[in-house]
């Protein structure tokens, strides 16, 4: 132990005698300790945005579908259960977030143009509690429940469609023997999401309304279940495959929808990349930095092996040098980013490209956010990386004979 | 007592492609409490010896006996361990650590050994008031002269009382009058606490002080004088 | 040799560990930038081909307004006739007529809405490669067989095979209600699940009988040679729109803005990304040519004492470090190259990509290629970067006084 004091001692102010060097140095390590954390959460607060904008779409963590629902979405597909079966099995076991819904392909006209459209009928409390899309009415009034007879429709929809609140649409579907089963609905609200094209795709109407004039008594077409964390669907996944998933499909987010599923990977495998790499290229200056620094002071390594220090102790103060220097510019480097975070977090408009951040399924805002994990990540990456790059100069340093170092010129 | 015994201890060099003999079959034996100056010209194997004898220097063959200890065989640590606690070093130059102050570049020593700091203190205190150097304790080597940093590094050798101190020219880089000073230091340490002295030195005036002075040439032990002290 | 070179030359190498690992630093953001750069661009490149050339063309001469609202009613009339003028003038082959329309498609089983083009069998294919893409059966050839062409899950979807027919029911041109029946001719296959689930392709004739078209088309689609000539035959092609009508020409930027966007979102963070390496190896050089001037302190004194201006010696430090950055311009550019070489050979692809690049209809596997712009644009800039950074230590010099200089050690 009596060695630590000296030893933290002597690479502190070893660390200072060449302020020029160091300040250089700490100010390579902030700037990449900055970017990492900077660029990190940018890219984090995208990624989330467009997972939980997804999720919203679904909806839910968690679907329950006819085996062959999601090959061919058709009524003629539909959970074996009725809604009132689903709700007392769901609600008995305790689940509150969920909503039986019928979810299928249609034609919506109004007066003048037609478009296709996924027709969801549902139970508007229901939709709520797992937050899906088509929640957020801006104009008019949500759907009363399901027996309503009105529909929801986009804000972008009912543009293209020339049609508003209080106007009459036609909603044309199939029923289950191919009949062509169509219906005109009252556009009682418009509702507004984060992607166009959610609003251009869905159309919400009460579920019994819809189960009538397709003319499939109180069947459906999909369960959704929302858990707390979309991260952490196994249980919920697991209890509700106990209880529905006897003849039905019981399938999590991350494989109903695979683009969605494979970003949290892929984000998840950028930031260690983008760490490693900014890492790597600080890493020739740090070895650089201690190589001098070692090369300076051969002569007084000589010294204090000649006196009876420890070679182990000479490679202990060349790192715990190293991992000062490290410590130093991630603190400067973290609190930057944390700094020029906070200033963003009301969101970056970035809708001078928001129908190509559609592409991606991004939406035009963009609000960072710094996850922990990245953040530890990070710093965790740099100390150790750090602790590895600078072992090859700690070491040389530690092996120097004595009386050579000494009398080195 | 001996302090030091050399058995036929051997170094050769090589130099360019040229062997140099630094040691040839040199036998020496240092009683304790004794005041040896080696003397030779440069290249006359005195450094050689001295870091021998101080284990910074392996030799090639023969036996180097410390305080009845023999150390040419022992490993890097366990020499490193010897140097701690039983010899002192006072080098020609680059004697201190730039980055430490006087009074730290003393403690060192002990602080690497695992003295209390308390303790560490008082004695470092102490001994930089017998070399001559109250109230410049806190300055670093930079901010002293050449005598005074060389009065830093014999504080340094001496403090945990070694029983022997190894000097190599510690008067290179001193004037006359600081040389004498120093001296007259290492004369005092070694009457008053018997500490044995071995310094390497072509200073003639170094070697008015020793009681004994071998003269070396080629690697070889050419004399070995008796004195009366200065 | 020039005596300066060759000394500024000999200076590097007097510390070679320090200068390779400055090299090294160089090196390294080089070829990470020109393999990056070189996917990054190869990549832009073929989304736009890929999305262009798979349906909507280079150009398409509009109905104003139909980019943006697709109504059926925004038309260009005579449009057949246009086209014909627009191949013989232009002396261009590729290009055809087309018009859509949403329509619900049904079958014995089965009804889907879905998006129906009208197409023209002779010169569709010049300008699509869906027709390319038929895997069962064949594509139409005469313009006004009751013919119908869907994709692969639309058939399966329907549960339909060649020789089936479909009813198709829609809103014609006027907004009254069309039907017809057509004959399942072709079944294509796209890869892109999105395009085989809601495309069907008819003959334009056939089109114009069940919509009412009246011999209008939605659109004159042109392919162009390529990418680089669009603006010139942009001006021709304006040149023969009919006066009397009202017609504009959009090109593909227009018809596909989320294109160009993505591209620059994606550029603007990769651009981030890049910038950060080049500061990180700029911090690298100045901290070795700070190291380099400092230790040369007295040197330099010895030299100015013998009249040698600050300025001359700045230059030399700024040669050392050009010395360098060439050395790391064009070992970057080399290990960089070989790098995008082998992936030019081998495909590049990370976990994920697959269903990313199906967004941008590009291929899961990626072949990358060096220009010679990928290959020096990074490094080039790494280049300037460095030598900016070495003008810190080479200004240094202006402050050193000689006699001061030669006492320092």
């Amino acid at each position: 132990m009596h060695y630590v004091q000296i030893i933290f001692t002597l690479a502190w102010r070893n660390l200072w005698r060449n302020h020029r060097r160091t300040i250089i140095m700490l100010a390579a390590i902030s700037v990449g300790a900055w970017a990492m954390i900077f660029m990190t959460s940018l890219m984090r607060g995208m990624v989330n945005e467009m997972l939980r904008d997804g999720i919203r779409a679904l909806p839910g963590h968690v679907q329950v579908h006819h085996p062959d629902y999601r090959d061919d979405p058709s009524v003629g597909n539909l959970v074996s259960l009725t809604s009132a079966e689903i709700d007392a099995t769901l609600a008995g076991a305790g689940i509150e977030r969920f909503t039986a819904r019928i979810r299928v392909p249609a034609i919506i006209s109004s007066e003048r143009e037609s478009r296709g459209v996924t027709l969801i009928g549902a139970d508007p409390l229901r939709e709520k509690s797992v937050a899906a899309v088509g929640s957020e009415i801006v104009e008019g009034r949500n759907l009363d429940g399901p027996d309503d007879g009105g529909v929801v429709l986009g804000r972008k929809l009912a543009e293209k469609l020339e049609t508003q609140v209080g106007k009459r649409i036609v909603l044309m579907s199939q029923d289950p023997d191919n009949e062509v089963a169509d219906r005109g609905y009252r556009v009682v609200g418009l509702f507004e999401a984060n992607l166009a094209a959610h609003e251009e795709a869905f159309v919400f109407a009460g579920r019994e309304t819809v189960q009538k004039m397709l003319r499939i008594d109180d069947r459906v077409s999909e369960v959704a279940v929302a858990g707390d964390d979309y991260r952490v669907v196994d249980a919920l996944l697991a209890e509700v495959r106990v209880l529905m998933g006897k003849d039905d499909e019981v399938l999590p987010w991350t494989e109903l929808d695979e683009y969605l599923g494979t970003m949290l990977g892929v984000m998840d495998g950028f930031v260690l990349v983008w760490v490693v790499v900014i890492f790597l290229a600080l890493s020739f200056g740090l070895v650089n930095t201690l190589v001098m620094a070692v090369f300076e002071r051969v002569r007084e390594i000589g010294l204090m092996l000649a006196l009876g220090m420890r070679p182990s102790s000479i490679l202990g103060q060349i790192i715990v040098e190293s991992v000062l220097l490290l410590v130093l510019g991630l603190i400067i480097g973290n609190l930057l980013a944390f700094a020029s975070i906070i200033p963003l977090k009301d969101g970056i408009d970035i809708s001078i490209v928001a129908e190509g951040m559609e592409m991606f399924g991004a939406s035009s805002i963009l609000y960072p956010e710094i996850e922990k994990s990245d953040v530890i990540l990070a710093n965790i990456v740099v100390l150790v990386l750090g602790f590895i790059a600078s072992l090859s100069p700690a070491w040389q340093a530690s092996r120097y004979e004595p009386v050579e170092a000494i009398t080195k010129v | 007592m001996t302090a030091v015994r050399c058995i036929d201890l051997c170094k050769t060099y090589r130099q360019g492609d040229q062997d140099i003999k630094a040691l040839d079959h040199v036998d020496l034996e240092v009683e304790h409490s004794g005041f040896v100056c080696l003397s030779a010209p440069s290249g006359g194997g005195k450094t050689t010896l001295l870091n021998a004898i101080g284990g910074l220097d392996i030799p090639d063959s023969g036996e180097v006996w410390v305080a009845g200890q023999r150390i040419d065989q022992l490993s890097k640590g366990e020499l490193a361990a010897i140097r701690l606690t039983q010899i002192g070093f006072v080098f020609q130059a680059y004697n201190l650590i730039p980055v430490l102050t006087a009074q730290e570049n003393v403690e060192f020593v002990m602080q690497v050994q695992g003295v209390a700091a308390a303790d560490r203190r008082s004695k470092s205190q102490a001994i930089l008031e017998e070399v001559g150097l109250k109230g410049l304790e806190d300055r670093r080597p930079a901010e002293m002269s050449g005598g005074q940093q060389q009065r830093v590094a014999v504080a340094r050798a001496i403090v945990s009382r070694p029983a022997l101190v190894l000097a190599d020219e510690p008067t290179a880089n001193l004037d006359s009058k600081t040389s004498d000073e120093l001296m007259e230091l290492f004369v005092e340490l070694n009457n008053h606490h018997d500490t044995t002295f071995v310094i390497a030195t072509h200073d003639q005036r170094v070697m008015a002080y020793a009681k004994r002075l071998i003269k070396m040439l080629d690697g070889r032990i050419v004399e070995d004088i008796e004195q009366r002290a200065a | 040799m020039n005596i300066t070179i060759r000394l500024a030359w000999r200076n590097l190498w007097r510390h070679s560990r320090r200068t390779w690992l400055t090299i090294g630093a160089m090196v390294f953001s080089n070829a990470l930038l020109v393999f990056m750069i070189s996917l990054q661009f190869g990549m832009y490149e073929l989304m736009i081909d890929n999305t262009l050339q798979a349906f909507i063309g280079h150009m398409q001469i509009q109905a104003p307004g139909y980019k943006d609202d697709a109504k059926m009613r925004q038309v260009v009339p005579d449009a057949e006739q246009l086209a014909a003028t627009l191949r013989q003038e232009l002396d261009l082959e590729t290009i055809a007529a087309r018009s859509a329309a949403f329509a619900l498609l049904s079958s014995e089983d089965r009804s889907y809405g879905v998006q129906i083009f009208g197409v023209d069998p002779r010169y569709e294919p010049g300008v699509s490669t869906l027709p390319g893409l038929v895997k069962e059966g064949r594509y139409p050839q005469d313009r006004d067989a009751q013919e119908i062409v869907i994709g692969s899950v639309l058939a399966r979807n329907l549960k339909v095979s060649l020789g089936d027919e479909l009813t198709l029911l829609g809103s014609g041109r006027d907004g009254s209600f069309s039907a017809a029946v057509a004959e399942v001719t072709g079944i294509f296959e796209s890869g892109v699940i999105e395009m085989d689930r809601s495309i069907a392709e008819v003959p334009l004739g056939f089109f114009d009988d069940v919509f009412y078209m009246d011999g209008a088309a939605h659109a004159v689609v042109i392919v162009t040679p390529g990418l680089a000539v669009i603006e010139d035959y942009r001006a021709r092609a304006e040149a023969l729109l009919p006066a009397e009508e009202d017609l504009v020409l959009h090109d593909w930027d227009a018809l596909q803005p989320g294109l160009k966007q993505a591209i620059q979102a994606d550029i603007s963070s990769a651009f981030f990304m890049y910038g950060v390496l080049v500061i990180l190896v700029a911090f690298s050089v100045m901290n070795t040519q700070l190291m380099s001037v400092l230790e040369r302190t007295h040197e330099f004194g010895i030299v100015m004492a013998l009249g040698l201006t600050p300025g001359r010696l700045g230059r030399l430090v700024i040669l050392e470090t050009s010395l360098m950055g060439l050395a790391g311009l064009f070992l970057g550019a080399l290990v960089g190259g070989l790098i995008t070489l082998w992936f030019t050979y081998n495909g590049f692809s990370y976990p994920g990509m697959d269903q990313m690049a199906a967004n941008f209809n590009l291929p899961s596997r990626f072949y990358p290629q060096a220009t010679l712009l990928t290959l020096f644009l990074g490094p080039a800039v790494v280049f300037v970067g460095s030598i900016l950074s070495a003008l810190y230590p080479a200004l240094r010099l202006h402050w050193l006084r000689p006699v001061e200089a030669m006492r320092a050690v």
